[in-house]
């Protein structure tokens, strides 16, 4: 309230990473011209999608707060990539039975998670980092370790094709749940029981909601939306591998950092998860582009999730 | 009789009873699967591989009793032996430096962590997440394959036995006992519960929670640094993955032994004994000839399941007491 006009804007988080995906891309088209064309703008963002869809259960799950964070959702992303491929077996008319199957599989899992954390108890991270392990185990028994299937050619077509050659359909797809999701945040009493238990689940429970049932769903929610990540990951590869989801973990967790949601929870949104999203894929593309190895990008990873909470959380407590 | 019957009850209600009672039966599962159990060359090649194992479980004990968690611990294993592979060399002087450069780095992250998580008050489960990328990333970027070179005296010396009888890694784990025994004693100890168990309180009754905390931390890390020192001695290089199932595998064990999340309960003794046991698991995967396709999974069950028990037995506490 104390902040109006303009220095209100400049203030607002959203603003200030809109303008560090700018500079990423700027930075992009030093090292290489060519950057910031359009085509490879929206290239950029089409890869973003699959980061967007698991940040968006992440976001969910860091929302509900009790240190709540879900580190299986890269095993989850993996193994809906070889399900998916596995299900459908490259035809068509399958497709509406992987998008209920799919999900549902990563509903399950990410009950399983809900029900360690909130009946059980166990830290989340210690309980999904568990489950992520058992989910990749998982993975490598029902493959073992070669996936097989492939994606039929209408899936194939939403991976890689563009509206008008331009816009990817995948991206088209991402904004039409990012307008979803914040809607539900935003607009609905689902989305205000959820800040409320993450700021405080004391007052939440006295005023009738089922903490511990709610949250378990809301990891739930994020085991589905890993596993849908996991199919269109599969709609963009064509054919599956395995492990595909690992690199989505920790850039998950950066991306809801980046974007002004509170690890502790209860405060945020996301919509800065999403240009979060774009921000931290921007960077990978640069990242890979000159050449930067595994070990330079978790590096790169780990400081910038420490200084992330450095500046957020401390300012808070 | 009577005190028969109320050391029985004592042993039941303790937390570590359930720890004790699995350890039992697994011994027994272990000496029908595993050919040759109690003989003398099991023994050997079973405490070969649990000794860095109750070696981190102590040290995640340790962070865990002051309320804290560290994740980074398996990157640390790993990066530690990197480090030393990397420095040792024939002479005794290069070896000793590896060894001292070990301790040197293990207490630098532990500062490292401890810095974030007790002065700047940052939740531990994320910056010991955070600083497990960054441990594992310079390992990764030191050795981008396993390799390094250990001098074949040092890993000889390690699989050698102390008067012909003794294994090294028996009279590693008695001197741990004996620090144990004397760490039991000192002021430290008993500051790591008050601050874990009551911050608050601890505070009141003057004890500086920072410097205590950053004790427990140190301590830590120099369990760390044994383990890994003990884990380049069996396998003989440096791998900056070698560690990474550690991290799980000592929360799991300090769990099992009774410790809890929250800090100020359990004990380092629990821990070691909670290791003991994970090892004892993990070794009926190997003999009961579980499918290498199975193995990701069993273990990840396996460890689920510890924390299970674990979360379920600190229930029953607190309904009881």
């Amino acid at each position: 309230m104390a902040f109006s006009g303009w220095r209100r804007i400049l203030v607002n988080r959203l603003t200030i990473i809109i303008l560090l995906v700018f500079l990423l891309f700027l930075l992009g088209e030093i090292i290489f011209p060519g950057f910031m064309t359009l085509s490879h703008i929206m290239s950029i963002l089409r890869l973003s999608v699959f980061l967007g869809i698991v940040a968006l259960g992440q976001t969910l799950v860091v929302l509900s707060g009790n240190e709540g964070i879900d580190i299986s959702v890269g095993s989850v992303v993996s193994l809906g990539v070889v399900v998916s491929a596995y299900i459908l077996g490259g035809q068509n008319f399958k497709i509406p039975q992987a998008l209920v199957l799919v999900p549902l599989i990563g509903f399950a899992i990410g009950l399983a998670n809900g029900v360690g954390v909130s009946y059980l108890s166990i830290p989340p991270l210690v309980m999904t980092f568990a489950m992520g392990n058992v989910i990749e185990g998982l993975s490598l028994i029902l493959t073992k370790g070669f996936p097989t299937g492939q994606a039929p050619p209408l899936l194939e077509v939403i991976g890689s094709g563009r509206l008008f050659g331009l816009i990817p359909y995948l991206v088209l797809l991402w904004i039409l749940f990012s307008g979803i999701a914040v809607v539900m945040l935003r607009k609905t009493k689902w989305g205000n029981v959820l800040y409320g238990v993450g700021t405080n689940s004391l007052a939440a429970e006295l005023s009738g909601v089922m903490v511990k049932r709610f949250r378990m769903y809301v990891y739930a929610m994020c085991g589905a939306t890993s596993a849908l990540a996991g199919l269109l990951l599969l709609s963009y590869t064509g054919t599956p591998y395995l492990n595909l989801g690992a690199p989505y973990i920790m850039p998950s967790i950066v991306a809801v950092a980046i974007g002004g949601t509170s690890l502790a929870g209860g405060k945020g949104g996301y919509a800065g998860t999403a240009i979060g999203c774009i921000a931290l894929t921007t960077l990978n593309s640069i990242l890979v582009a000159i050449q930067a190895t595994e070990a330079i990008r978790q590096i790169v990873y780990g400081s910038l999730l420490l200084a992330l909470i450095t500046v957020s959380e401390r300012r808070e407590s | 009789m009577l005190k028969i019957n109320r050391y029985v009850k004592e042993i039941y209600n303790s937390t570590a009873f359930p720890g004790i009672l699995i350890f039992l039966i697994l011994i027994v599962i272990n000496a029908i699967i595993q050919p040759g159990f109690f003989t003398y060359y099991s023994f050997k090649l079973n405490l070969f591989s649990f000794t860095p194992l109750i070696l981190v479980s102590i040290s995640q004990a340790l962070v865990m009793l002051v309320g804290a968690l560290d994740l980074s611990i398996g990157a640390a294993v790993s990066l530690l032996t990197v480090f030393m592979a990397s420095v040792m060399g024939d002479s005794p002087l290069s070896i000793a430096l590896a060894l001292i450069l070990a301790l040197g780095a293990a207490w630098a992250m532990s500062l490292f962590n401890g810095f974030f998580i007790s002065y700047l008050k940052l939740p531990p489960f994320l910056v010991t997440y955070a600083s497990s990328a960054i441990w594992f990333g310079i390992a990764l970027y030191i050795m981008p394959t396993p390799g390094g070179y250990i001098p074949r005296s040092f890993y000889k010396f390690y699989r050698s036995d102390f008067l012909g009888v003794i294994p090294i890694p028996v009279l590693i784990l008695l001197g741990i006992g004996i620090i144990y025994f004397i760490l039991s004693r000192l002021k430290i100890y008993k500051h790591i519960y008050a601050v874990g168990g009551k911050e608050e309180a601890a505070w009141a009754s003057g004890i500086k929670i920072h410097a205590t905390r950053i004790k427990a931390f140190l301590w830590s890390g120099f369990f760390v640094a044994l383990a890994a020192i003990c884990l380049v001695s069996e396998t003989a290089t440096g791998d900056a993955r070698c560690g990474l199932g550690y991290t799980l595998n000592s929360v799991a064990a300090a769990v099992i032994g009774g410790v809890s999340f929250s800090g100020g309960k359990g004990s380092l003794a629990g821990a070691a004994v909670g290791g003991v046991i994970l090892g004892l698991l993990i070794n009926i995967l190997y003999f009961a000839n579980v499918t290498s396709f199975y193995q990701t999974f069993m273990k990840g069950i396996i460890v689920i399941g510890a924390l299970v028990v674990g979360s379920i037995t600190r229930m029953k506490e607190q309904t009881t007491s």
